[in-house]
């Protein structure tokens, strides 16, 4: 903050004083209005909860049996939506930052961002009235996806090592996260068109049948793995730019001095980019994870709100945002349904504040960690 | 013998995993981004029309939607649409292929779209007055006569929608002020008439329509809104319809209980929400961020605030929902209720959800983003700047006001319009401050005091939400749901293009670096 | 939720103004004149749909009546009704007694009741399902956990119904609690129980039915005017073991358990025939046009008697004084 400088004492001057101080009195009351108006948010929350809670009027029975159903789903949720996105984003980030060309990423990164914004109740929407379903009908041939991706990217990484070397300048690793994609394409599809012979080989032709009488596992249509997967994609995006902007901004001479040393990219990635990194990797994916938990159309879309708590993804869950979303506006207020959901609000908010703080503080004190090794911020 | 060259060195797998989630991203938003286009436009083209025969010598007539495996070894079954409501109780057939003699495409077949019982499929036998008609001409004579007099029929429509507005309802509003306005009672008996008359001119009027199978049906023509031959249409033709089918879903209203017709009102409420949302959140997001970045005693306090105000951006939207339902809509709103609007009370004016609610807390939504954008924009300013207007013997607020404020602009501007993009797309707390499934009258129109801010209001999110859980048909509301899916997400990319535009644009104009 | 036309007009913020209106309307029809004016309606959101195709119907033949939707739910209409602010108020449930009580105290007189539609809850499963019927007690049995019908085991399994080549989970799918099917389905089919933890809440009808059509292990309950042919909805056996489906016939006579009647509250003076736009509004949904609607968006017309019967309780067979 910089003071002015003094000014003479003519009338005109004297007016003009006078209105800067008014105007920085304004400027200081509806600022520290505003920002309270912001914060308020809290002190609501708590205000409406506290004394229910302390008065007795919600019962701890009541609020274990309504409550810890949907806090427990809130965390599956979110777990399965961080055990799809953070491999995804982590990987992504660690490729464009380190090994994509310049001009691509410069290209990609506004595209994921973009992403972001992606509104969640078309993902929810697609998720559940599509997706579920179809995952249910090809319930083989979308968990073989999961093995059969990473096994292919690696068929091509080895494939790609027996290449001429015109072949490999054809089809540089810099570029590789877009020429893998169609060969990502002709894999699903060959997957789904060879599942259904091998479930029929090996699962007696319903993969899902055969998952209840074997080994007693339940299948629901709208389930973790689905929800995780539709949450991962809306999350990913913000886990991927600031994973990014943690490694991009590790000072470029400490990989350098790596390579110098005779170690391959990936070495001083591991050895020396991602440690000194790691903070802001960290603080990404509790961001995520903090996104991931508050997230509400996509859950109620696609979880089928089940009140069963379990570990197993392939069933489902009720979350705290979806029912506050559904049965808050019937609720009669003051009643002690309406507390309740109020009290889910408010663990909603808490959880989400403290998560992102760590984060925040950690990012800092990252940033400084940058400006002492002597790169640019 | 040559000696192999060695394979050359790997980064090993780890380094190829990593592009392959790159490449895995990319292919599941282009899978997304797809799925939403194709199926959304795709509803609008008149697509072709089939005759089955069936095995067992039925005939149906409509258009395949989709096709899934009968239990094990059983071969497929289709799903067609076939419309005719009113003749079948139902407008789905689903059949199994096996069971399909044949499938023919004959040009003649004609599709209505109408008021009631929703499309017809079938056979245009004739038209004519309801008393004489009979089943005795030439195929084209009758499809050139079917669209003249719709053509007619349409003209008649809006003459009577005029009457309507603006004769019509200006006396009504005049008998309610003064009851006893004698020419207003003789204007209105005469509007009556003459729309009775121009109701009469539409009546009368049918067409003798046949299913495929030989069931016939008068269809009385004013409920009959278009009518094409998609198996007789060319290209060109088809396009055009292509074309006026996505004018007509962003220029009407909804039909059917939300499964025809278009989404005017919640592209209109969107937009209205937003823009009011955007006129609440400039000037108070503008004014926090210069409190906290050139007026606050930049010390440990102002830090934490700052923390808390980026941080309140991770919370989650339905938790403003929830301040908003409690604090604006039971708090104030009921307030207000009480003191102003006793009346009408106990149904509530602003004591419930609508237009002014859901703006304020949205506002409060985005208030985050706007002023760490802003205060990003005023952090970037080289501290040059200032200290030159000081020292040519500025002050305080007319350095902010003249120099670092107009400097400022695009970075506030990429935080509004942020913003916006990130409003526009929420749907969780408007569930809870003030959305309707239904609300064919816009919160604008021409009475006092023009802009309805109690109103409830139609939303496009909100709208694909309803649709899809809430109507009657999933099956039937389905391209609908794709279309305002498409439309939702292209005004998003939109407003996000905006953004980065701006913010390139900026980082070049200025070229300033963040103050060390 | 929806919300039709102005609620607060000019109308709505003065002292009389209704007062007014009606001595307006009320000349207007002596001179045997069309009826005019706003016709405010407030109450049950499952019915929206039809008093909007109603009230459309409605001013085609009566082109100076405009119906003003308020649509937040059967609850919204006995206070309303009540404190006078609207003089219609559809409800997909009758009127308890409370809510009675409250009305008399303020006007002097009850208000009437008028049967509009009928409607159901149908049990739906998969369209290639074997299962044609289920007695009340299974219902029960296979969706509360508490079993207060009387069954003696829960039902979790296709195979405890001995359907042929049906095993596995069955699947449970239904509305979210603020919803009205979920208190009608729990009250009737549940003996008041509470429901099992599995199952599926969807927040809207229409998700239930997508949900069964694309699962053949899924059992699931939906209002009539929901049911597809990607679903099929099974009849229900009593204690004789007589079978009876949601069909329109079994409906309307209320042998099918699960039935319901949808009803328009009105607030007539005794002793007075109604008149106005009230009067051309009960005469629309009374008439052959107005049940013909009914049954156009899948609810149950009333029966030919009982249209006769309100009709005259009504006095809209009597001519206008």
């Amino acid at each position: 903050m910089i003071e002015p400088s003094p000014v003479s004492s003519s009338p005109r001057r004297a007016w003009r004083r006078q209105r800067d101080r008014l105007a920085t009195a304004l400027i200081m009351a509806g600022g520290i209005g505003v920002i309270g108006a912001v914060l308020a948010i809290g002190v609501f929350l708590v205000w409406e909860v506290l004394p229910a809670l302390l008065g007795g009027v919600l019962e701890p029975s009541q609020i274990r049996t309504t409550l810890t159903p949907m806090a427990w789903g809130t965390l599956k949720a979110a777990f399965w939506a961080m055990a799809f996105a953070k491999p995804l984003a982590l990987g992504a980030a660690i490729h464009s930052s380190l090994f994509m060309s310049q001009r691509l990423r410069s290209r990609m990164k506004p595209t994921l961002e973009m992403m972001e914004a992606f509104p969640g109740v078309v993902i929810g929407f697609v998720a559940g009235l599509l997706l579920a379903p179809w995952v249910e009908r090809h319930l083989a041939g979308s968990l073989a996806l999961l093995l059969v991706l990473p096994l292919g990217v690696l068929l091509a990484a080895e494939a790609w090592r027996r290449l001429p070397a015109a072949g490999r300048r054809h089809l540089p690793l810099t570029w590789a996260g877009l020429w893998l994609m169609p060969w990502l394409a002709l894999l699903t599809w060959l997957t789904l068109a060879f599942s259904p012979g091998v479930e029929s080989l090996l699962f007696g032709g319903n993969l899902r049948e055969w998952l209840d009488a074997e080994l007693g596992i339940d299948y629901a249509t709208r389930n973790a793995m689905i929800v995780g997967l539709a949450m991962g994609i809306a999350v990913m995006p913000s886990v991927y730019a600031l994973a990014e902007d943690a490694l991009s901004g590790v000072p470029s001479r400490l990989g350098e001095g790596a390579h110098a040393l005779g170690a391959t990219r990936w070495q001083t990635l591991w050895r020396v980019v991602l440690p000194a990194a790691a903070p802001g990797i960290f603080a990404a994916v509790m961001i995520g994870a903090g996104r991931a938990v508050g997230e509400t159309m996509i859950v109620l879309m696609a979880s089928g709100n089940t009140a069963v708590m379990s570990l197993s993804p392939l069933e489902g869950m009720r979350t705290m945002a979806a029912g506050i979303a559904v049965e808050l506006p019937e609720a009669v207020p003051g009643s002690e349904a309406y507390l309740l959901l109020l009290l889910a609000a408010l663990l909603l908010f808490l959880f989400t504040f403290l998560v992102n703080t760590l984060a925040e503080v950690v990012r800092s004190r990252l940033r400084r960690r940058y400006r002492w090794l002597g790169g640019s911020p | 013998m040559r000696r192999r060259r060695p394979l050359p060195r790997s980064e090993g797998p780890w380094a190829w995993l990593a592009a392959g989630s790159v490449a895995l991203s990319l292919l599941m938003l282009t899978a997304l981004l797809l799925l939403i286009a194709v199926r959304g436009l795709a509803h609008f083209w008149p697509a072709t029309v089939v005759q089955i025969e069936m095995q067992d010598g039925r005939l149906l007539a409509g258009q395949a939607v989709r096709e899934l495996p009968l239990e094990e070894g059983h071969g497929n079954e289709r799903l067609y649409f076939t419309g005719n409501r009113d003749l079948d109780g139902e407008i789905w057939h689903w059949l199994p292929v096996d069971a399909i003699a044949s499938v023919e495409r004959p040009p003649e077949l004609t599709v209505l779209e109408r008021r009631h019982h929703g499309r017809f499929i079938g056979r245009l036998i004739a038209v004519g007055d309801a008393g004489t008609i009979d089943g005795n001409h030439a195929q084209q004579a009758v499809w050139t006569r079917l669209e003249a007099r719709l053509a007619a029929l349409e003209q008649l429509r809006g003459e009577r929608e005029r009457l309507r507005r603006e004769v019509l309802r200006p006396l009504i509003r005049r008998l309610d002020a003064n009851p006893n306005d004698a020419d207003a009672q003789l204007a209105l008996v005469e509007a009556n008439a003459r729309v009775y008359d121009l109701q009469l001119a539409m009546r009368g009027e049918v067409a003798l329509l046949e299913s495929v199978d030989g069931r016939r049906l008068r269809q009385p023509l004013e409920e009959v809104l278009r009518a094409w031959r998609p198996n007789a249409m060319s290209l060109p033709q088809k396009l055009a319809a292509w074309a006026g089918g996505v004018w007509r879903f962003l220029a009407e209203g909804p039909r059917d209980g939300n499964t025809a017709g278009g989404v005017w009102p919640a592209i209109f409420g969107t937009v209205l929400m937003v823009l009011l949302m955007s006129l609440l959140v400039t000037p108070f997001g503008v004014l926090a961020a210069v409190y906290l970045n050139e007026v606050a005693h930049q010390g440990r306090w102002t830090n934490l605030v700052r923390i808390a105000v980026r941080n309140l951006a991770g919370v989650p939207s339905i938790v403003y929902g929830v301040f908003g339902l409690g604090v604006f809509v039971y708090g104030i709103g009921s307030s207000l209720d009480e003191w102003f609007f006793s009346d009408s009370l106990p149904s509530p004016t602003f004591g419930t959800g609508g237009l002014l609610w859901a703006s304020l807390t949205l506002a409060l939504l985005t208030l985050p983003v706007v002023i760490v954008a802003t205060e990003e924009g005023l952090a970037r300013i080289p501290v040059e700047q200032r200290e030159g207007a000081l020292a040519l013997g500025a002050t305080r607020f007319e350095t902010l006001a003249r120099v670092v404020l107009p400097m400022a602009v695009p970075a506030m501007l990429t935080g509004v319009i942020l913003a916006v993009a990130r409003a526009a797309g929420e749907v969780a707390p408007l569930l809870l401050v003030g959305v309707a499934k239904l609300a064919p009258q816009v919160p604008v129109d021409g009475e006092f005091p023009f802009l309805h801010l109690e109103r409830k209001f139609m939303h496009l999110g909100y709208h694909i939400y309803d649709t899809a859980f809430h109507g009657s048909d999933v099956q039937a509301a389905m391209p609908l749901v794709f279309a305002s899916a498409l439309l939702l997400v292209l005004v998003i990319l939109v407003l996000n293009l905006t953004a980065i535009f701006l913010r390139h644009h900026f980082r070049v104009r200025h070229g300033v670096q963040p103050r060390p | 939720m929806i919300s039709f036309g102005k609620r607060h007009g000019r109308c709505g913020l003065r002292h009389g103004c209704l007062a007014a209106l009606l001595t307006l309307l009320s000349a207007i029809v002596q001179a045997s004149e069309p009826p005019v004016g706003n016709l405010g309606v407030v109450g049950s959101d499952t019915m929206a749909g039809l008093m909007l195709r109603w009230g459309e119907q409605l001013s085609e033949r009566h082109p100076g009546i405009r119906l003003q939707l308020q649509a937040s739910g059967s609850a919204s209409a006995p206070p309303a009704l009540a404190a006078g602010t609207t003089r219609l108020g559809p409800m997909s449930r009758p009127m308890d007694e409370e809510e009675r009580r409250a009305f008399t105290q303020r006007h002097g007189y009850a208000p009437v009741e008028v049967e509009v539609a009928r409607d159901a809850l149908a049990i739906i499963v998969h369209r290639h399902h074997d299962l044609e019927a289920l007695r009340l007690e299974q219902v029960d049995a296979i969706f509360s956990r508490t079993r207060r019908c009387g069954d003696e085991l829960d039902i979790t399994r296709w195979e405890q119904l001995g359907i042929d080549g049906r095993v596995g989970r069955i699947e449970l799918h239904g509305r979210n609690p603020a919803s009205g099917s979920y208190g009608l389905f729990r009250q009737r089919a549940l003996c008041g129980g509470e429901y099992r933890w599995r199952l599926n809440e969807h927040p809207g009808s229409a998700a239930v039915v997508a949900a069964v059509t694309e699962s053949r292990e899924a059992i699931g309950y939906v209002g009539l005017n929901h049911l597809t042919p990607g679903v099929k909805p099974l009849a229900l056996e009593d204690a004789d073991g007589e079978l009876s489906l949601p069909e329109a016939e079994q409906v309307r006579r209320g042998d099918y358990p699960l039935s319901r009647s949808l009803y328009l509250y009105a607030n007539l003076p005794p002793g007075k025939a109604p008149s106005g736009p009230e009067r051309a509004l009960l005469e629309l949904i009374l008439s052959p046009e107005g049940q013909r609607t009914v049954a156009e968006l899948g609810f149950v017309a009333l029966s030919d008697t009982a249209l006769a019967s309100q009709r005259e309780r009504l006095g809209l067979d009597e001519p206008l004084p």
